[in-house]
C-alpha cells in the first residue's frame, strides 16, 4: 500500500489532465477488445476474464490477439512466442528507466515496471510532473490511472457487449494524437530531431517490407542497427563535449 | 462456444507472464549492480524520441488495414495530424490539441 499514501492532489490532478488522451484512447480501445472478448467467450463469466486479462497483460495489440488466440486455441508455447514478439518492444522501453527508477523500493519499482504500456512510457519520457513534485510520484500516478483506464475499458465492453451508446468510430485518433502531440514537443530540442527521423524512417523502411502487424519488430530493429551505427555522430554528451571544445 | 477453463488460466498466465518478463529484462541485466555501459545511457536517449516516431508511423499505418489507402488517399488522417502538430507549436496545451484533432477526424470519417 506504501504507493498510495504518497499521492497527493496536485500530482494527481497534473497527473489526471496529462493522461485525459490516454482515458478517452483506452476506453475506447478496451471497449471494443471487451466486446470482441464477450463475443468469442459467450459466457457469464466474460467480465472476470476481461478483468483478468486486462489486469495482467495490459497491452492494447496483445488484448485483441488474445481473442483470437482463445477463437483459434492456439497452444500455449506458440502464444508465448508470440507474446515475446508483439512485446518486445517493452523491453527497449525499459533502458530509457534504468537510471531514474534506481533505488526505489521494489513495490514501486515493479509496479512502475509492470505497467509500462506504449502510453504510459511516453508520458514517463515527458515527465510533466507539477512544479516541485517528486517525478516517481508522478510517474506512479500516471502508470495506475492508465492501468485503471484499461481494465475499466475492457470491463464495461464485456459487460456492455454489443450495446452502443453513440457512434464513437475514430476516437482511437485520440492515441495517435497524443504520440504526435509528444513527438512534436521531443523535437523542439534540437538533439531528438535526427533521432526521431531515424525511428520514422526505420518504420516506413520495415512498413514497405511487412504487413502492419509485423511491421513493429524489424523497425525496432533497422532504428537500433542505425543508432549503433551513428552513435558518434548522435550521442548527445558527446556533441555537447565537443560543442564545448570548440566554443 | 466452450473454451476449457484451464486453457483460459494457462493463457493469462503465459501472456501476462511474458509481458512481465520482458518488461523486467532491462533492469534485470542492468539495473541490478554497477552502473550499465554508457552506450546504455545514449541509447535510452536516442530511443526515446525514436520509439515515439515509430508509433506515429505505426499508427498511421494501421489505419489502412481493414480499409483500402484509395478510399479517402489519407486526407482524414493527414487533416487531422497536421492539425494536432500545428495547434501543438502554436499553444503548447496537449489536451486541446488532442481533443481538436481527435474530434475533427472522428468528423471527417463519419459524415
Amino acid at each position: 500500500m506504501g504507493i498510495y499514501y504518497r499521492m497527493n492532489k496536485t500530482i494527481l490532478h497534473a497527473a489526471f489532465k496529462n493522461t485525459l488522451p490516454v482515458l478517452m484512447g483506452y476506453v475506447a480501445m478496451g471497449f471494443a477488445a471487451g466486446v470482441l472478448l464477450a463475443d468469442t467467450l459467450r459466457s457469464p463469466w466474460s467480465p472476470l476474464w476481461a478483468v483478468l486479462t486486462s489486469v495482467t497483460s495490459i497491452s492494447g495489440a496483445l488484448q485483441f490477439i488474445l481473442t483470437g488466440w482463445i477463437r483459434l486455441a492456439t497452444p500455449l508455447p506458440e502464444v508465448a512466442l508470440l507474446t515475446v514478439c508483439l512485446n518486445l518492444r517493452y523491453a527497449m522501453y525499459g533502458l530509457s528507466f534504468i537510471e531514474k527508477f534506481r533505488g526505489l523500493p521494489w513495490k514501486q519499482k515493479f509496479y512502475l515496471i509492470w505497467a509500462m504500456t506504449d502510453e504510459t512510457y511516453a508520458l514517463e519520457v515527458e515527465c510533466r510532473a507539477p512544479q516541485g513534485a517528486n517525478p516517481i510520484s508522478y510517474c506512479l500516478a500516471v502508470a495506475m490511472l492508465d492501468h485503471a483506464y484499461w481494465v475499466i475499458g475492457v470491463t464495461a465492453g464485456a459487460l456492455v457487449g454489443g450495446i452502443l451508446p453513440f457512434d464513437n468510430r475514430g476516437i482511437d485518433f485520440a492515441m495517435t494524437a497524443l504520440f504526435l502531440v509528444i513527438l512534436t514537443d521531443q523535437c523542439r530540442e534540437r538533439a531528438n530531431r535526427w533521432p526521431a527521423l531515424i525511428g520514422a524512417a526505420a518504420a516506413v523502411a520495415s512498413r514497405l517490407i511487412f504487413p502492419v502487424d509485423r511491421m513493429l519488430i524489424p523497425a525496432m530493429l533497422f532504428m537500433l542497427a542505425v543508432f549503433l551505427a551513428a552513435r558518434k555522430r548522435l550521442d548527445p554528451e558527446r556533441n555537447a563535449k565537443s560543442g564545448e571544445a570548440r566554443s | 462456444m466452450s473454451v476449457s477453463l484451464n486453457y483460459l488460466i494457462g493463457l493469462v498466465l503465459v501472456t501476462g507472464g511474458v509481458t512481465i518478463a520482458l518488461r523486467a529484462f532491462p533492469f534485470a541485466v542492468f539495473g541490478a549492480g554497477g552502473r550499465p555501459p554508457a552506450f546504455i545511457g545514449y541509447l535510452g536517449k536516442v530511443l526515446a524520441p525514436g520509439a515515439i516516431a515509430m508509433l506515429v508511423v505505426f499508427c498511421f499505418c494501421s489505419y489502412f488495414k481493414d480499409r483500402p489507402f484509395a478510399e479517402s488517399w489519407a486526407l482524414p488522417e493527414a487533416v487531422a495530424g497536421i492539425t494536432v502538430v500545428l495547434l501543438q507549436l502554436w499553444r503548447r496545451n496537449p489536451l486541446l490539441s488532442i481533443m481538436v484533432g481527435t474530434v475533427i477526424y472522428m468528423l471527417m470519417i463519419q459524415h
